[in-house]
């Protein structure tokens, strides 16, 4: 008797063990074509670009010659290189601190039973689906010194008597871009944000009514821990994004006036196609995603620790 | 009561404020070029005008540019999310060796800018015979598409109940049909909400499109657009106006149908780490 | 930069690249040759898109390829911006275009000194060397003495250009000559929302450009005729100081102005002044007819009487990819694109901005019964006059040598990059001038 079971729960455990290995197969099979395209497109490419910026390479004819790490010694030293850096941070704190802020405001008006509520969403998200370049070109036609909606409201109110240059001059350029870059950005955070708060009970803010918690504090005390898991993800990934963004400046300032706004990957796209130095640009590259990392580790190490 | 109205008129000023730029790039897409020059300017078109949307669509490339990203975006959607919902499935609800390496690699890829990529990715495309193609696009879009939609993909995956697809199983269904019968329709909102970021990002590349592109036939209308309206020889505003309206179009088109699986499908997965 | 690697050539690894990406290429084989026709297609580039130019391009095309069956020409428009990239890419690629044209001088010299550009003596022989205004060719003419391509039409690229009426109000009674002269009037004429001129300081090629002029124009240069650096002098700093008082004689927005717009400040009425090539007669016809009787231009003012004017051309050009496929093809659409039905045509796309290198041309009773042309005709001689002996930054003067960096230098943005940081940020102009040296000095030696 005993036996007999002990055989047919190994046969079990056998079949059980062939089975999880045909499954760990299938598995292997569906990944493979997310694997494959990743090689192909990411991973080579980054290769590449490690290796070119070992060289110094003229970027019409790919021809290159052996430097080795003078590339990084170059670009550590030059002051456009701390610069740009510098901008790159302000940009993205900046822009992101306002995504976030007005991104939850926005969510909790939206959430509540205002008037013609879905007009009033659709109108909200906007911005996040119209392309950059559009939203550029809307913003430089607000901005323009001449025939600009922007300037001409702002001095028949009495506010300025002369056209203000929002693009050419500091710290203008820097506002404004942040600006753009949050209207342009925040729906993200208020899509996310609004679903959060469809999906917390009802019974919490409840409780703490009876508590005798304000609005103020029921925000405090219930929403936010509610959305602090979302937040975190949503952080993240804008903050990648906004530090890498390049259209957006590019099209806006163009990194100017001088070098004020110009962020990194500007920097990269100059080193390449402006100046023909594919090795250093490529350089640049490396010396970015090595910084976006080593932030992206803390912060995930942060927030782990914090929730653990 | 008035508390209410209160805090409704000043949440639709806040709205309205917000929307401005996109009611100021209409206006001023149905003014003569003329009155664009008025100083000052004027609030509402003193005359209205359509003759920059027949200009652009008679005149110009327009068209071809739109009917080149309709291409572009659709495949790209069409391949990224097909490759992300197979990849998701797999890293959600399978066992292999590596399975969370390849998790944080997804994660690493995000870093990547666009800048980075660029040159090697051309070459690439050179020697498979794919410059100037839109297929060589949609290549260069997987690029940033893939890694976004794998990972929203995965969170809606992990949303899923995992004793419903065991259910199906013990029913004798392979893990494929399983899949197919119980998991993809679950799965649904997540799809579309994915496919529709995706669509929205390709939409909206612009870098690539300006390197890797070069022939009127395959340029898409971020890069057309600027390539046609603005030069050194003329800056036309409410022509430019009126081309962002009409690129925005299909966007709207897409969002009013799908606004409520965009919200709920994020509601569904969240956006989880 | 690496300077002291420059000097040792034996260390040059050539093709270090190239060696990465032939993995690839054996792949990739059948699919090349799948794409091989009989057909030969040719691709031809410019960053001059406007829709006028463009229809008159299709017919040039149209004409040749009735002449020559079995070849088919693509036009593809690029853009003054975006060209460095897309032909960067091109050449890393192989996958040229088989001709490009417009491109200024300067940068055609630097891609022919680097090999990628086919010799251009053959064409130039074929559309006839004698046609040629004299002295015509001299700025493409490669230091081993080919020709690395010609000039598609002169350009006078800083006329000022000035508005009649506005002067008679302001009692203005003659056009200024000195930049003192044009300083006073852009005084008088501003106010009432019209600003004095169109200036740009922004960080973008038409800085560069218009402000290498300035410095001509106080009677400095950038370089010395054999290459020397030479942009820290006393010259340059008049030239700031000038550029820097202009500033507010200029619209708010002048510190982000590009070709574009300032170009769209004049003809709108908006500034008295401009500065820009022939386009502005077409556009003012077109868009702001009611100032049409009212423009003329005259040569860029100089720092006084005793320095000539300096006009900028950027000497649009017409080159050969050398790893074009079809030289040969190529070769003949090159040279047909100066006959004269269809060169004409291309010409008064845009009147009087892109002006004939040929002598036939320029006398030819087609090309001069243009109702522009011919309501303009003392503008548009002189602008013939002017870019005739013009000049650039790879072209400073007929004693400079042919600069091949002057492409760089440009794209580089150092010279804007000056002008914005002492005009607009007050930067010390020492330092400021020190700096841009080394940077030119930098992009000469890399």
């Amino acid at each position: 008797m005993t036996t007999l079971s002990q055989a047919s729960s190994v046969s079990m455990r056998a079949e059980q063990t062939r089975l999880e290995r045909r499954y760990a197969h299938l598995g292997l099979l569906l990944i493979a074509p997310t694997v494959l395209i990743f090689s192909a497109v990411i991973v080579y490419p980054l290769i590449s670009a490690i290796y070119m910026s070992l060289f110094s390479i003229f970027t019409p004819t790919l021809e290159g010659k052996w430097v080795g790490v003078d590339n990084y010694v170059q670009l550590l030293s030059a002051s456009e290189f701390w610069w740009s850096l510098l901008n790159n941070l302000i940009w993205t704190v900046g822009t992101l601190t306002l995504q976030i802020v007005f991104g939850i405001g926005m969510a909790l008006v939206l959430h509540q039973n205002i008037w013609f509520r879905s007009l009033a969403r659709s109108l909200i998200l906007f911005p996040y689906f119209i392309s950059t370049v559009v939203a550029v070109l809307v913003w430089k036609w607000l901005f323009n010194d001449l025939y600009g909606i922007l300037n001409h409201l702002m001095m028949s109110a009495g506010l300025i008597d002369m056209p203000i240059d929002y693009l050419g001059d500091m710290p203008n350029a820097m506002i404004s871009v942040i600006l753009v870059g949050a209207w342009k950005y925040f729906p993200f955070v208020v899509i996310a944000v609004l679903a959060r708060l469809q999906s917390i009970p009802d019974q919490l803010y409840e409780a703490a009514k009876i508590d005798g918690a304000g609005a103020v504090a029921r925000f405090f005390d219930v929403t936010l821990p509610q959305l602090r898991e979302v937040l975190v993800v949503i952080v993240m990934l804008r903050a990648i994004w906004d530090f890498k963004e390049f259209d957006l400046i590019f099209l806006l300032t163009g990194g100017g006036p001088i070098i004020s706004t110009q962020t990194l990957p500007l920097m990269v796209y100059k080193e390449a196609f402006a100046l023909n130095q594919l090795g250093m640009a490529s350089a640049y590259a490396v010396v970015m995603m090595a910084i976006m990392l080593f932030f992206m580790i803390v912060y995930i190490r942060k927030t782990r620790e914090k929730s653990a | 009561m008035m508390r209410r109205t209160v805090f409704n008129i000043c949440a639709w000023i806040v709205i309205l404020i917000v929307a401005f730029p996109l009611f100021w790039m209409v206006v001023t897409s149905l003014k003569p070029q003329s009155e664009l020059f008025s100083r000052p300017p004027t609030f509402l078109p003193a005359t209205l005008t359509l003759e920059h949307y027949a200009k652009l669509l008679w005149e110009t490339n327009f068209l071809s540019y739109f009917r080149n990203s309709i291409i572009l975006s659709v495949m790209t959607t069409v391949v990224v999310v097909g490759v992300a919902t197979l990849g998701a499935f797999s890293l959600v609800r399978f066992k292999f060796r590596g399975r969370e390496t390849l998790a944080f690699l997804v994660l690493f890829t995000y870093l990547l800018p666009s800048v980075v990529l660029i040159l090697p990715l051309y070459l690439m495309l050179v020697r498979l015979g794919l410059s100037n193609t839109i297929f060589s696009l949609v290549i260069a879009y997987t690029t940033f598409a893939l890694p976004y939609a794998l990972w929203l993909l995965r969170s809606f995956m992990a949303g899923i109940p995992e004793d419903i697809e065991s259910a199906a199983l013990v029913d004798g269904a392979s893990r494929m049909e399983a899949f197919r019968d119980v998991i993809l329709p679950q799965l649904l909102p997540g799809i579309i909400s994915t496919a529709l970021f995706t669509f929205i990002l390709s939409w909206n590349e612009y870098l690539y499109a300006l390197v890797l592109v070069n022939s009127d036939d395959t340029r898409p209308l971020t890069t057309g657009v600027m390539n046609m309206l603005i030069s050194s020889f003329n800056i036309e505003w409410s022509l430019l106006m009126a081309a962002s309206v009409m690129m925005s179009v299909p966007l709207i088109i897409a969002f009013a149908f799908l606004q409520s699986y965009l919200t709920r499908g994020f509601g569904a997965g969240g956006v989880k780490g | 930069m690496t300077n002291s690697r420059s000097k040792t050539p034996n260390l040059t690894r050539r093709g270090a690249l190239k060696g990465l990406a032939v993995g690839t290429a054996a792949a990739a084989l059948p699919f090349g040759a799948f794409a091989q026709q009989k057909q030969i297609t040719l691709r031809w580039w410019s960053p001059q898109g406007s829709p006028a130019q463009v229809e008159a391009y299709k017919f040039q095309i149209a004409k040749f390829e009735a002449l020559n069956p079995g070849i088919k020409v693509v036009f593809e428009a690029s853009s003054d911006e975006g060209y460095a990239a897309q032909l960067a890419a091109a050449f890393s690629s192989g996958q040229v275009p088989d001709i490009v044209t417009h491109l200024p001088s300067f940068s055609v010299a630097s891609y022919y000194s680097k090999g990628l550009v086919e010799p251009f003596d053959d064409v130039i022989k074929a559309i006839g060397a004698d046609d040629f205004y004299p002295g015509a060719n001299d700025v493409f003419k490669a230091p081993d003495g080919r020709y690395i391509g010609t000039g598609i039409g002169n350009s006078a690229a800083n006329m000022l250009w000035l508005r009649k009426d506005l002067m008679q109000k302001a009692g203005i009674t003659k056009a200024p000559e000195t930049w003192d002269e044009l300083r006073a009037a852009a005084q008088s004429m501003q106010g009432g929302g019209i600003y004095g001129a169109p200036l740009p300081y922004g960080r973008n090629s038409m800085t560069s450009l218009v402000f290498i002029g300035f410095i001509h124009q106080a009677g400095g240069q950038v370089f010395t005729p054999d290459l020397q650096v030479a942009i820290d002098s006393p010259e340059t700093r008049k030239a700031l100081e000038f550029y820097g008082s202009m500033r507010k004689l200029c619209p708010p927005g002048a510190a982000n102005y590009s070709w574009g717009e300032s170009l769209t400040a004049f003809v709108s009425g908006a500034t008295a002044t401009g500065l820009y090539a022939g386009r502005v007669l077409a556009n003012v016809v077109k868009q702001n007819p009611s100032i049409a009787d009212q423009i003329t231009c005259v040569t860029y003012p100089t720092i006084s009487k005793d320095v000539a004017p300096w006009t900028f051309n950027d000497f649009p050009s017409v080159f050969i990819p050398a790893q074009s496929k079809n030289k040969e093809a190529a070769k003949a659409f090159a040279a047909f694109l100066f006959n004269p039905e269809g060169y004409i045509k291309q010409l008064l796309a845009a009147p009087g901005h892109v002006l004939p290198v040929l002598k036939s041309i320029g006398s030819n009773p087609q090309y001069l019964e243009d109702p522009i042309i011919k309501k303009y005709n003392a503008e548009v001689q002189l602008m013939s006059s002017a870019a005739a002996g013009g000049f650039n930054l790879g072209y400073e003067s007929k004693k400079h040598k042919s600069n091949a960096k002057g492409g760089e230098v440009v794209a580089s943005g150092a010279i804007a990059t000056l002008v914005q940081r002492v005009v607009l940020n007050g930067d010390n102009v020492d330092a400021a001038l020190s700096d841009t040296a080394k940077t030119i000095e930098g992009i000469m030696k890399s």
